[in-house]
């Protein structure tokens, strides 16, 4: 998966140097990806989102970026993990449990953009 | 063009100004008489009202169940979300499977014997068919900050995170213009939610997960806390006692056909009906013990109450909703007339 997909720092460093090469030092905020400690971005995408990055960043009307990453389906399943830890600190038993959490969609977002150019694939296609 | 009657009820509308986003009933019939898309209709509320809003559409001539398995008159068909004049393209409609009632549905599903002895030849709708929607688990759609689930009987605002539950019953008696009932959901109903019947296609469930005599909550002294804040709309007691009632006088027995309900075990009790008390599952008689209905007090003799009593003292029989006032619909609901 080498090749495949891109490390979380490194995603993030990615479209930090997309805006900060074209508009300087603190010019890009990156929102929704607080809670990730570790993970794996699509790079297929990674490539598609740093080109939009410098796109914006390179036109003479913009001088800030924000990246805001939230649910494509506005549903998601997550697992919990309700763990009991002893006085030793040790883990005696975990109790695993199921949560769907609903999210906004997009427009929460959006509404305030003059234009929206939706280049998202279908659901289901890269 | 036509001009289309829509009912709105307005954020912030109701005696507390409990209602957190707009929600709008439209009759299908006059979908059908201006002789456009219920798509079309949609768009059309969400551009009008410009805000996060709940769409409904009806069909007046059909049946549904409650999530107890009560058949009653009318069902909603489509369900829409809308925010800032749009409604989302692929979260944003979903409609309800059309369910062809067959000896084999009857067979799996004993509570659908209602429709054979009251309602045959009537359409009927419950939720949607899982395969025809892109929303991995609920019955839900949504646009921007507004959500509409459980096919069509809760909505939320999802930013401010305001709720609002909208049992079948009381949407149907919007749509008809009657009296409505507004609180708080509290501990029963909260409940008694949980107490459902095995559907395909269900309003909550799409495949038949929790029987009559189970409980989908599952948290004991929990499930009474689930939506106890949450404001309610719902029909009037004596309304939803009339169908508990039709209900029971076709032999269907709670706990066995329908579900155990607060609801439907009061009025059960009350008419001297049957109940399956050894059929209530240990985890849903420990949630009836949790609001004050024992399997003991189930099984004490009480004296046996007349239809027409029932009705007229609902009120006192059937438990559920805090702080209820209850209102004339249209002191509630505004009409929008929509050109089309």
């Amino acid at each position: 998966m080498k090749f495949m997909h891109t490390k979380l720092p490194e995603f993030i460093e990615k479209l930090r140097t997309a805006a900060i090469k074209n508009l300087g030092e603190n010019s890009i905020e990156i929102k929704g990806l607080e809670s990730l400690k570790t993970a794996k971005m699509q790079s297929l995408r990674t490539g598609r989102i740093e080109s939009a990055v410098e796109e914006l960043a390179m036109d003479k009307d913009i001088s800030k970026i924000e990246v805001i990453v939230m649910p494509r389906v506005p549903e998601t399943m997550h697992t919990v993990i309700i763990k009991g830890i002893d006085m030793n600190g040790e883990s005696r038993k975990a109790i695993l449990e199921v949560i769907n959490i609903i999210h906004p969609t997009e427009e929460v977002e959006t509404y305030d953009c003059l234009e929206v150019e939706d280049r998202r694939p279908p659901l289901g296609k890269h | 063009m036509a001009v289309i009657n829509v009912r709105v009820i307005k954020a912030g509308a109701g005696p507390r100004n409990e209602v957190p986003l707009n929600i709008a009933f439209v009759d299908k019939k006059d979908i059908i008489a201006a002789n456009v898309s219920d798509e079309v209709v949609i768009h059309a509320i969400a551009k009008e009202i410009n805000g996060p809003t709940g769409i409904n559409i009806f069909d007046m001539d059909a049946v549904t169940t409650t999530s107890d398995g009560i058949m009653v008159e009318g069902a909603i068909v489509k369900m829409a979300a809308a925010d800032m004049g749009k409604v989302h393209k692929e979260f944003g409609i979903l409609e309800m499977e059309y369910m062809e009632v067959t000896d084999e549905l009857i067979a799996e599903e004993p509570h659908m014997l209602q429709w054979k002895k009251s309602f045959e030849g009537r359409k009927l709708f419950r939720g949607p068919n899982p395969n025809k929607k892109l929303i991995p688990v609920h019955n839900a759609v949504m646009t921007g900050r507004a959500v509409n689930n459980n096919s069509a009987t809760e909505m939320m605002n999802v930013i401010t995170m305001e709720e609002i539950l909208l049992p079948i019953l009381g949407q149907l008696e919007i749509m008809k213009d009657g009296k409505i009932l507004i609180g708080s959901t509290g501990e029963v109903i909260s409940v008694g939610i949980g107490m459902t019947v095995a559907e395909k296609y269900g309003r909550v469930f799409p495949t038949r997960q929790f029987k009559a005599g189970e409980t989908a909550h599952g948290s004991g002294e929990f499930a009474k806390t689930l939506k106890k804040h949450i404001p309610i709309i719902a029909a009037s007691k004596s309304v939803l006692a009339g169908y508990i009632l039709k209900a029971l006088k076709i032999g269907m027995i709670p706990g066995l056909h329908i579900g155990c309900s607060p609801a439907v075990l009061a009025v059960a009790k009350a008419f001297g009906s049957d109940i399956a008390i050894d059929n209530i599952s240990e985890q849903a008689a420990a949630e009836l013990g949790s609001v004050g209905i024992t399997m003991d007090s189930l099984r004490k003799c009480c004296p046996k109450l007349s239809e027409q009593e029932i009705i007229e003292q609902a009120d006192k029989i059937i438990p559920g909703v805090d702080a209820p006032v209850l209102l004339n619909s249209d002191e509630i609901v505004t009409r929008l007339l929509l050109n089309i």
